[in-house]
């Protein structure tokens, strides 16, 4: 063997000495750094999520406040129940600052659940029998629809029940029954209308406090499920 | 004469520069521990990540634990959140879904000409049955209708698309107003068509105010028309008509006191 030989000899043995060292001890730990950047990746990216869910969360503690108020304030527009004492004060306000006289209210059926939107919402549909002059009664029709409305700013304004008028009928009243009228333009105003209350399921809040929500509040998701109520319909009949 | 090699042998021809008595071991052993030493370094660093990047995760996770349970203990504000949105967006879509029956009354009375009068309003949204009407003086309407509530079971009282139709029916002292009539409730915003039923003027023997057909009297046209609107929006595009049709009620109300005077029934007069 020539020296040349035992070089060559040397410096394959040499690599191969390497070539193990690099296989054996230095590529498996330089893999296992791979994967754990990739789990690095996957945990940030996960904690992005977490991170993104409790700054989402906090915003609506934050809002919370204001929440609880609008939740209640619509449950002036829809309240949990029939709430009919409240609806006859109302319209007999409304009636008194139109001049004109709130002579009945009938329940005309059953509470029924609406399809479509308003799923959630129980109908309960009224008669209202009111007695005025044309554009008194056009006043008042315009109040009645005027109790939830929404503002310029896209907002709600909510300051009673939430009625739908499905029909009017007009006719020249048969008797005036306020002293001192002539009868001339006084009108007897019949309306069909449709109040809502909230589902049976759900409370005006949910079971949440003024500072705290509580801990099962029924998501939106599961509450639209509530479709039909068996409340029995009001029986009311006034004759002011 | 001999030539003598004065080299040591071992520094003759035919071996390597430097490779001396080791015969080249000792680059082999400078090579082999180099590359040692490199792969220690490799190896030393590839550990370091391994470590870090475990405690990385380590802590990553543990942040996002932490993170998911603060979420999970404020869930119910978002739930409520999301309760509030529910409700307001189903009360906007109702809101958004009524017929103004008070701006179309209004303008009824703000387009009549003075010289026309209603006798019978009625009118019907699609096939809710939602109705208006101004009975003549005839009828008595101190019932309640309560037959009337069967429609307001239904799923929406003005549903999308549905087209409002209402049906007059008056009186008018000429042809000539009947068709001014006409024209003038072309003006009520919203409206898609009016066509005329019929009108018939009184004959001369019904004059000195003997009520005739339609509750006219004299000379006066009798007349009976339709009046149709175009279709009602859908919930979201209502929403930006109901303030366009605030702002013009805004406007017509400014207008009222300077409308024609319109009768309603029999000498009921409305300004």
């Amino acid at each position: 063997m020539t020296g040349r030989d035992r070089m060559v000899l040397i410096g394959v043995l040499v690599l191969v000495a390497l070539g193990a060292a690099w296989m054996l001890a230095v590529s498996p730990e330089r893999k296992q750094a791979s994967q754990l950047s990739a789990e690095v990746s996957a945990a940030q990216t996960q904690l992005s999520s977490a991170e993104g869910k409790v700054a989402s969360a906090r915003a609506a503690q934050s809002q919370y406040a204001a929440a609880y108020a609008a939740v209640v304030n619509l449950g002036k527009a829809v309240p949990p129940t029939q709430e009919v004492p409240a609806l006859i004060d109302q319209l007999a306000q409304a009636t008194n600052e139109k001049s004109v006289n709130f002579a009945s209210i009938t329940s005309t059926g059953a509470s029924s659940s609406a399809s479509g939107v308003s799923s959630t919402f129980a109908q309960l549909p009224f008669t209202f029998t009111f007695e005025g002059s044309y554009f008194d009664l056009e006043h008042l029709f315009r109040q009645l629809t005027a109790f939830a409305t929404p503002t310029a700013a896209g907002a709600l304004q909510v300051d009673g029940r939430l009625l739908t008028i499905q029909s009017v009928r007009l006719a020249p009243s048969s008797n005036s029954s306020q002293p001192g009228e002539s009868g001339a333009g006084h009108l007897t105003g019949t309306i069909t209308a449709t109040a809502y209350t909230l589902p049976a399921s759900q409370g005006l809040t949910a079971g949440a406090s003024a500072t705290s929500p509580a801990s099962a509040t029924t998501p939106a998701s599961s509450a639209s499920s509530a479709t039909s109520s068996t409340t029995p319909a009001a029986i009311v009949k006034v004759t002011p | 004469m001999r030539a003598v090699n004065l080299l040591p042998m071992e520094q003759r021809t035919g071996q390597s520069v430097g490779v001396g008595r080791s015969q080249g071991g000792a680059y082999a052993v400078l090579v082999l521990v180099g590359g040692l030493a490199l792969m220690a370094f490799l190896y030393g660093e590839a550990k370091h990540q391994v470590s870090s990047r475990r405690t990385q995760v380590a802590s990553l996770n543990e942040q996002a634990q932490q993170a998911q349970v603060a979420a999970e203990r404020l869930a119910p504000y978002t739930s409520f959140i999301a309760l509030r949105n529910q409700r307001m967006q189903a009360v906007e879509t109702l809101i958004d879904s009524r017929f103004d029956w008070a701006h179309v009354m209004h303008e009824f009375g703000r387009v009549l000409p003075s010289q026309a009068s209603i006798s019978s309003l009625s009118g019907t949204i699609g096939a809710a049955g939602s109705s208006v009407s101004v009975a003549p003086a005839a009828t008595s309407a101190s019932t309640p209708l309560a037959g009337a509530g069967s429609s307001a079971a239904t799923a929406s009282a003005t549903p999308p698309g549905s087209v409002p139709t209402f049906t007059l029916t008056g009186c008018a002292t000429s042809q000539s107003t009947v068709a001014l009539t006409l024209e003038r409730l072309r003006l009520i915003d919203g409206v898609k068509e009016v066509t005329l039923q019929s009108s018939t003027a009184g004959s001369a023997s019904n004059g000195g105010g003997a009520a005739v057909a339609g509750a006219c009297s004299g000379r006066d046209a009798s007349f009976n028309a339709t009046v149709s609107f175009d279709p009602l929006p859908s919930a979201a595009a209502a929403a930006s008509a109901t303030k366009s049709v605030s702002d013009q009620t805004g406007a017509a109300s400014a207008t009222t006191t300077a409308a024609p005077k319109t009768s309603l029934g029999s000498g009921v007069t409305a300004r």
